[in-house]
């Protein structure tokens, strides 16, 4: 008896996007199998928001996209009963006290519990009173964490949730995250410029660049794949004979990424180690090839 | 149903101000000013009043509240529409909405009924609300004018009754008949959102120019178009009819008034009307769904 891979989550084959004549998404296809943690990074303007539209059914676009096997443009109402988003935390309709938002959610979709919304609110500066007006862009970002973890979705997908935030809030929203919705099987895609944050909680990244999906792998593989080598000054030359993907001078030292070299010839040149996703991104991001010259 | 039951209670939400709050706060300065002119003994009545009785004044009194409260609804539902419909983006919660299980025909629909059930509902409140104070300015005048004569508990509750029911049906059936107005200036706001306004009467306005242009002297004065806009804007009985059931110093027979109301309804022009709003929501959702995504 044969075993058949999960059917995926979400599934985009030939996306495109148009704005009037500049395509902003040049044929897109990839997958993404359930009970992943998925990272979406590129530039500002790399198409990120527009792919993420394209799968929240916000955009038309070309190609064929399911989500939870339902077209998103047609489906949207349908599929948002197991889609959950956070586009932007300052989303929450302002005229609405929050236990009115949450009564309201509560009548409108069938997978939000509110009992839950409220115990996770509970330790936070979040009053059930409170206006949502009156509330500061951390507890605002609490609040819409709490809304979208008491609902029962398959997939949610962060849009910066935590833009415009300080790194304690930054750190508190992940946590939380991880630590109270991501515990059952199910779908996270995020996209944020603080790679590093959310590092450690990916199972998968993607790069985007100019609307091309330029890198799509597992963490595990970025690490047997990439590596990152401090080069001896001694050995520039020498290493760069071995094609570094990207090299750049700092204080006095060279740091090489590399892509498909085997570790034991780097460890010649100098200390070996996996590129942070930060240091992956830069070195992937540079739009013209020839990386091998120093910065 | 529970999920429409949801959004227009979120209208009432957003806009309780215009159609609780300020109906409440013009209310309590009537009042106010009431309790204050009788207190320090103010109230003067400095002609005669052609009624009768004391019952006749409150009819006239409820009918002109009633029609004065219409207006305050009209006014103010023409700019609940020109926002409603575009509140969402105004206030940046569309990316919110759009995260809810609910299509945009639902959330526009919402909208659009919101304005045809529950807000009017509170001003019809409001004008009950009057129609009790205005019982007190009854009794008020039956002291200050002894000629008067003092009506009966019971035929102020029938009159009462029969009165807010004509108003009642009367409010619906303008509602009804204003729905393809309401419609357009909601639709409009979809896509211009507040230049809404002035856009609901430069639109119909240059077709109209743009008709006496190209076939001056052919039609009506002013041309079909600002015509039919005008006739279309004329809602209710004939005046005279409802003057002379008024003055009459019998008690008003509000059967005659309904059946005058009825009567003077073009069923038709109605049911286009309402054809029209519904398809103005149809396409203000598609557009809302195609091209508004923040």
């Amino acid at each position: 008896m044969s075993e058949t891979a999960p059917a995926p989550i979400v599934s985009a084959r030939g996306l495109r996007k148009h704005f009037g004549k500049t395509e902003i998404l040049h044929g897109l296809d990839f997958d993404i199998p359930p009970g992943r943690i998925y990272g979406l990074v590129g530039h500002n303007g790399a198409g990120k928001t527009t792919t993420l539209n394209a799968l929240l059914g916000l955009t038309s676009y070309e190609g064929t996209v399911r989500v939870l096997g339902e077209d998103p443009y047609q489906k949207r109402a349908r599929l948002m009963e197991n889609v959950a988003f956070i586009s932007d935390v300052a989303s929450l309709p302002r005229f609405l006290r929050v236990r009115e938002l949450f009564a309201l959610i509560a009548n409108i979709h069938p997978n939000f519990d509110q009992q839950k919304a409220r115990s996770f609110l509970d330790g936070t500066d979040v009053r059930m009173d409170a206006k949502i007006k009156n509330l500061s862009k951390g507890m605002i970002a609490q609040l819409h964490l709490a809304v979208v973890m008491a609902i029962d979705a398959k997939l949610l997908v962060l849009d910066e949730p935590t833009l415009g935030l300080d790194i304690t809030y930054r750190k508190r929203f992940y946590r939380r995250l991880l630590e109270d919705y991501m515990t059952e099987e199910r779908t996270l895609l995020i996209t944020t410029h603080q790679v590093d944050e959310i590092e450690f909680m990916l199972s998968d990244i993607m790069f985007i660049r100019d609307g091309d999906l330029i890198l799509h792998m597992q963490m595990e593989t970025v690490s047997t794949r990439y590596a990152q080598v401090l080069v001896d000054p001694a050995n520039v030359e020498a290493a760069r004979a071995l094609g570094p993907i990207y090299a750049e001078t700092r204080f006095g030292q060279t740091a090489m990424v590399f892509d498909g070299v085997d570790r034991d010839r780097l460890a010649d040149f100098g200390a070996v180690s996996t590129p942070s996703l930060s240091d992956l991104f830069v070195a992937l991001m540079q739009r013209t090839p020839g990386a091998g010259e120093p910065r | 149903m529970k999920t429409m039951t949801a959004l227009i209670r979120r209208e009432y939400l957003e806009h309780r101000g215009a159609f609780l709050y300020a109906p409440a706060t013009i209310l309590s300065l009537v009042t106010l000013a009431l309790a204050a002119a009788l207190l320090f003994n103010k109230v003067r009545v400095p002609y005669e009043i052609g009624a009768t009785s004391a019952l006749k004044f409150f009819e006239v009194g409820f009918l002109g509240m009633g029609a004065l409260w219409s207006l305050y609804l009209m006014v103010a539902l023409f700019f609940y529409y020109a926002d409603a419909f575009s509140a969402d983006r105004r206030n940046n919660a569309m990316l919110f909405w759009k995260s809810m299980p609910v299509s945009d025909f639902t959330v526009l629909s919402s909208k659009m009924l919101a304005g045809m059930t529950l807000l009017p509902a509170l001003i019809f409140a409001a004008l009950i609300v009057s129609g009790i104070l205005l019982y007190g300015l009854t009794g008020l005048a039956v002291i200050m004018m002894p000629g008067l004569e003092v009506p009966g508990v019971l035929e102020v509750l029938t009159s009462s009754v029969q009165l807010g029911f004509y108003a009642l049906v009367h409010l619906v059936l303008a509602l009804l008949w204003y729905a393809p107005f309401f419609a357009w200036v909601g639709g409009l706001s979809t896509v211009f959102r507040r230049w809404s306004i002035p856009l609901a009467f430069l639109i119909p306005g240059m077709l109209g120019l743009v008709e006496n242009l190209f076939f001056f002297d052919a039609g009506p004065r002013g041309g079909y178009i600002l015509n039919y806009l005008r006739r279309r804007l004329e809602f209710g009985p004939d005046r005279d009819n409802i003057e002379t059931e008024l003055l009459t110093a019998l008690s008003a027979d509000t059967n005659a008034m309904l059946q005058s109301l009825l009567a003077s309804i073009d069923w038709m022009q109605m049911v286009g009307g309402l054809i029209f709003a519904a398809l103005a929501v149809l396409a203000a959702s598609e557009y809302r769904r195609r091209v508004v995504s923040t």
